[in-house]
């Protein structure tokens, strides 16, 4: 008998603290218990590198728990009783006097929500006017991707960013986020590509970026909301705000062909030349010509080779686009992460009838077994290993199944479509 | 009995719970009052105007294993016992959840087992989960409304009847409504109207009177003050028809619209015709309820309710009862120490080892993600590096309630209820449910989801509540004790050559590499493992526990400790003495030990034997390097003889052994004698100022550091090492190795560049 979660994702909190851990500089304190802190602390820490603040072995008992990471108040149950405004001072002292910081952000957990600590004003008790971000409604079972843009929002209501002179060719990043599994090689590969195209970037939102340039976020002449889920709600917001256009690419830019049509729309707003970054893309499709059409020529592959992936809509759009169009593989079911953020879910949808496989919409991701190929988190891909199925998993998201990533990967722009080609075609199953 | 007086705040519940406490104890009755409201001052007339130490005070400052039911529990007039749960201040904290723990705690003592009666005087509206715990079924059989004649006044007694309803459905609990005049005009048609469309008796009407001033000014009841007025009379009769006994009504709230229609009277054709009202502010009449049931407060009481006084048990009132799963605490819980991970977590862990059970996690999504990376981390891991799949890590069987804002806000039992009907059907040997903070703080109360048990699907609970019942140890000790208690079968007799491993640790790198070779030596010797405990089991070796008649622990530590405590106590199990072996000489002294109890000791010789010649080769070569080398360790363990058995028989020499505070673990022990430097709880910031007075060759830690100073290797202990002959010694080879070359890694020396770069 096999009865377990089959949709096993992280909710909104994990979006709001990937959210403000994202950006450079900035100190999360987590008004909650431990226990709902390390897995962030670890995840935190593994994808963005920063300098340690601490040696483990120090603070063990405190706030970090031998962690560098997300700090918490420790709330126990006499703190639900009688509200966690102490622990929350002494936390905020020590961050104050102790640890390196250019923001600090505190967010409640479920539980500690419903104590209705006031926030706001313990902040100021300890930071004066100082700007402090807070989250008092973590959200309950919400998706990530609204999760996140809760985080995002109360970073730019604290921060409140004046409106500054537009700069030319310079665009902000919307809806990347460090919870994706491969962030900093998407953040990478975008600046590579829209650098060839004379465009610069601004503000990475949540990516890296540092207060300071989230203060200059209305410069840019072009809000990029690469990924929609996560970033649709803020390039209105900025929008309405700045009045600074924003662009909802037709998928976040995975595989050559999305990539072009990327490029030339971005450049076309921007009034940029494109060529340059045309020919990068032309060239990484002759390379993974010749290695597709060798496998091709002997197999017969990867042409016909049912696939599966999980992701949001979006994501599931683009993989299957270039996957279908590009590689000639079957769509044969999808598994939707934030399916309440579904803002492309029309698009997704048309496309699998465009392609007449509707059936792929309702097919069940976890009991219809028979795909070769799964794009998916390392959770995902242990679970349907589990169950017996015979297929080659590619990691999408995370949690991953331990690989350590020393060279940053991507599945967005040139590098992504290249390094998904190198993927798919080592994943056949002769 | 149990009896709960609710009404609006303000509406002078603890004044009529004080008086009615007073006058029951003048039947000759042992009474309890329990105040349940932050402003504790239900029972300041019942204590001469003192006000004893509130539980939730006490409980805050005070560790569980202290808990004394005298520094809570004081005696007022007529020998009532007084409790006040107390709680935050206004506008912080959860006054709810307070209500919630005091509860627990007081059940902990058994105390309303000590009394004939107890009355729960409740803050205000039943404004959430917490303050509603009174009028669960398992506490408040009794409930008393009070209201005035003011339409706040009823539009809450509405309200609590509301809630009511939603514990009790159809059955009778509510006694009937106890009207507390303020003098108003007509406030005596409005209340019988309500009273009449809700189906309740009147039992007590309480006029405005300066006696219940004059008698508070001297912190008096009036059974105290003046016990012969009208007034007093009032509590005598009401408690002499409690103690006689009592109808009881099903809670029938009116919908928003008739409570307006109702109390307004625009439509009073069904009430005023019921009964004479007495108007006089001065007297007191019972007056007749709903629908012509009672004529009077006597009419009111059934004699056959009386409650059985002689029913009370014999344990002394200010002991916790030792059997209590909450007897067993964790390290972290006993001592008040942050923390560690929660509880909702540790049982997740453990309950989801029982394989062919369904654990549902009553949660949010987060909390469920969360304590699910944790446990499938190893298992993503081994699939990743090894290619072997465990399903109790990757798969746990575990089913979740996805609590959204609206079951915060209204609840989550219908889901819960919901989610167990729908896993039933897929005929699971048994359903777990676990509850995090969240459902805690609103009053769900899981408990009863056990009524919903099938005949071959029995629900089990772990009140976990998160980390409200302590951390991730405590919900191992509550899911070890609790399942063993509700799923083993007192009637297995013990078999020869037939052993259970307990506690194990199910998310560890080693564990099922530690099993597989434990498992072979016994599989040698024709010992037969019957159950994990638990880790990666089924239902029924967990039902025929008993079936070993040798139980070995795989680790020993605090916790194991209370485990095995546990099984000698409730199943009088036997343990063997020595935990899984790592080290060759624990591994030596396992297998002999093992083999003498089962009369295998040849078997056990034979497998010796072979080991020590391999053993005995390395060391004698290891010892031409590492000899009188000098080793400094910085660590949680509390056991290290596996290492320092290897590091002596090379001819090492131990610099200082540092042993860190650990949240699972108290005392360092060593079989050897110690002539060496040893410091318990560690500060580690005397650690560089060590290594220079110490001069050792290798540091140790748990996590590597690299320290300035006159070290040849830093190197990392791990926290849980392989069992086997040769962990200790396989350690050592590596630092021959690595003392050989010199070998560092040029890596090391980046560290100013990395700091050049992400500064």
């Amino acid at each position: 008998m096999n009865s377990y979660l089959t949709s096993i994702t992280p909710d909104s909190i994990s979006g709001i603290l990937f959210a403000l851990e994202g950006v450079s500089g900035s100190v999360v304190l987590l008004n909650g218990p431990m226990g709902c802190r390390s897995f962030h602390s670890s995840t935190s820490e593994r994808q963005l590198i920063r300098p340690y603040e601490f040696d483990p072995l120090d603070y063990g008992m405190k706030w970090y728990f031998g962690q560098n990471r997300i700090p918490s108040t420790y709330l126990d149950s006499g703190d639900y009783i009688y509200g966690g405004r102490e622990k929350l001072i002494e936390a905020l002292k020590f961050i104050n006097q102790n640890v390196r910081h250019n923001l600090v952000a505190i967010v409640n957990t479920p539980g500690a929500a419903l104590i209705g600590d006031d926030l706001v004003g313990i902040a100021r008790t300890v930071f004066g006017e100082k700007k402090v971000v807070t989250v008092e409604t973590p959200g309950y079972s919400l998706d990530l991707c609204a999760g996140y843009e809760t985080g995002v929002f109360a970073l730019l209501d604290a921060l409140n960013p004046p409106k500054l002179p537009v700069v030319k060719k310079t665009v902000n990043l919307l809806g990347l986020s460090i919870i994706q599994r491969y962030f900093k090689g998407d953040l990478m590969e975008l600046e590579r590509l829209l650098s060839l195209c004379g465009i610069e970037i601004n503000c990475a939102l949540c990516v890296g970026s540092t207060a300071e340039e989230i203060n200059n976020i209305s410069t840019a002449e072009l809000n990029l909301v690469v990924r929609p889920e996560y970033g649709y709600s803020t390039g209105m917001r900025l929008n309405k705000q700045y009045e600074t256009p924003y662009h909802i690419c037709d998928s976040a830019p995975i595989g050559f062909a999305a990539t072009e049509q990327f490029i030339r729309e971005i450049c076309h707003t921007l009034d940029c030349d494109p060529e340059l970054a045309i020919d990068d893309i032309n060239r990484a499709r002759a390379d993974a010509y010749i290695h597709v059409s060798h496998i091709n020529a002997g197999y017969g592959l990867p042409k016909g080779v049912r696939v599966a992936v999980e992701g949001t809509y979006s994501e599931i759009y683009g993989y299957f686009k270039f996957l279908t169009e590009y590689l000639g593989m079957l769509p044969h079911s999808a598994s939707v992460l934030c399916p309440d953020a579904d803002i492309m879910k029309e698009k997704y949808e048309e496309q699998m009838q465009t392609y007449g496989l509707s059936d792929v919409i309702n097919r069940d991701f976890f009991t219809d077994r028979k795909s070769e190929l799964v794009f998916a988190s390392g959770m995902t891909i242990s679970q349907l290993k589990d169950t017996g199925m015979q297929f080659v998993g590619v990691e999408n998201a995370l949690p991953s199944l331990g690989y350590v990533d020393v060279i940053p990967k991507t599945h967005l722009g040139v590098k992504g479509s290249l390094q998904i080609v190198e993927q798919v075609l080592n994943a056949l199953i002769f | 009995m149990e009896l709960a007086i609710y009404g609006k705040g303000g509406i002078g519940k603890s004044t009529i719970a004080a008086n009615l406490s007073a006058a029951l104890s003048s039947h000759g009755r042992q009474i309890l009052q329990i105040g349940c409201d932050p402003k504790h001052d239900s029972t300041r007339l019942l204590l001469s105007g003192r006000s004893p130490r509130t539980v939730l005070d006490y409980m805050r400052v005070t560790n569980p294993p202290e808990y004394s039911i005298d520094a809570i529990l004081e005696i007022g007039y007529g020998g009532v016992g007084c409790v006040e749960a107390g709680g935050p201040e206004p506008g912080v904290g959860c006054a709810g959840r307070g209500i919630i723990s005091m509860f627990e705690l007081l059940s902990l003592f058994g105390l309303k087992d000590k009394y004939d009666i107890t009355l729960y005087d409740v803050l205000g509206d039943v404004v959430c989960g917490g303050f509603a715990v009174p009028i669960r079924r398992e506490y408040a059989d009794t409930i008393f409304i009070i209201t005035s004649g003011e339409y706040m006044a009823l539009y809450a007694a509405n309200n609590i009847l509301r809630g009511i309803r939603n514990y009790d459905g159809d059955d009778s609990r509510v006694a009937g409504i106890i009207l507390n005049r303020r003098g108003l005009v007509g406030e005596s048609e409005r209340a019988s109207r309500f009273a009449d469309a809700v189906g309740l008796p009147l039992v007590a009407d309480i006029p405005r009177s300066e006696i219940f001033a004059q008698a508070e000014a001297r912190n008096m009841t009036l059974t105290e003050f003046e016990p012969e007025s009208q007034e007093a009379n009032i509590f005598i009769d009401l408690a002499k028809g409690l103690v006689n006994g009592i109808s009881k009504f099903p809670a029938n709230p009116l919908t928003d619209e008739d409570l307006e229609r109702t109390i307004l009277g625009t439509e009073t054709s069904i009430q005023i015709t019921m009964g004479a009202f007495v108007e006089s502010e001065s007297t007191s009449q019972i007056i007749m309820g709903t629908n012509g049931i009672c004529e009077s407060t006597e009419a009111c009481f059934k004699a056959e309710n009386a409650e059985n006084t002689d029913n009370k048990t014999e344990n002394p009132v200010n002991s916790i009862d030792l059997s209590s799963t909450n007897r067993y605490f964790s390290k972290n819980v006993m001592r008040g120490e942050p923390l560690t991970s929660c509880a909702f977590n540790g049982a997740l862990a453990i309950s989801t080892q029982i394989r062919d059970a369904v654990v549902l996690a009553h949660a949010p999504k987060s909390c469920v993600y969360i304590s699910y990376n944790s446990m499938s981390s190893t298992g993503r891991r081994q699939l990743f590096e090894r290619g072997s799949l465990l399903p109790s890590a990757v798969t746990p069987n575990l089913q979740a309630t996805d609590m959204d804002e609206s079951e915060m806000v209204f609840g989550g039992m219908g889901k819960l209820t919901d989610k167990i009907e729908e896993i039933k059907a897929s005929q699971p040997k048994a359903i777990i449910v676990v509850s995090a903070c969240p459902p805690a703080i609103i009053g769900d109360d899981i408990d009863k989801m056990r009524d919903l048990s099938a005949m071959n699907t029995p629900i089990f609970t772990l009140r976990t509540d998160g980390n409200m019942s302590g951390d991730y140890t405590q919900g191992v000790l509550m899911s070890y004790m609790e399942l063993a208690r509700q799923i083993i079968r007192p009637d297995v007799k013990p078999e020869d050559n037939v052993v259970n491993i307990l506690f194990e640790r199910p998310i560890s790198r080693n564990t099922l590499e530690n099993y597989e070779m434990i498992e072979s030596y016994l599989d040698q010797m024709g010992v037969e493992v019957n159950c994990r405990f638990l880790c990666d089991t089924k239902y029924d070796n967990l039902a025929n526990f008993k079936r070993a008649s040798l139980n070995i622990l795989a680790n020993h530590d605090f916790t194991s400790e209370m485990l095995k405590e546990f099984f000698i106590k409730e199943y009088d199990s036997k343990f063997f003495d020595l935990k899984l072996p790592v080290g060759f000489h624990e591994t030596e002294d396992w297998l002999r030990s093992i083999g003498e109890i089962f009369g295998k000791e040849s078997i056990a010789e034979d497998i010796i034997a072979k080991n020590k010649i391999r053993y005995d080769k390395e060391v004698s070569l290891l010892n031409k390097s590492m000899k009188g080398l000098r080793l400094m360790v910085v660590t949680y363990s509390h056991d290290l003889d596996w290492l320092l058995g290897a590091a002596f028989d090379a001819g090492m020499e131990i610099a200082k052994l540092c042993i860190l505070y650990s949240s699972t673990n108290d005392g360092f022990q060593t079989r050897f004698p110690v002539n060496f430097e040893i410091e318990e709880n560690y500060n580690v910031g005397n650690r560089s100022r060590d290594i220079e007075r110490t001069k050792p060759d290798i540091l140790l830690t748990n996590y590597t550091f690299e320290p300035s100073g006159p070290l040849r290797l830093a190197d990392r202990l791990p926290m849980s090492p392989i069992s086997g002959f040769f962990t200790g010694l396989d350690m050592l080879n590596r630092w021959e190795g690595l003392l050989a070359m010199n070998l560092k890694g040029e890596w090391e020396k980046d560290e100013q560049l990395f700091n050049q770069y992400y500064a």
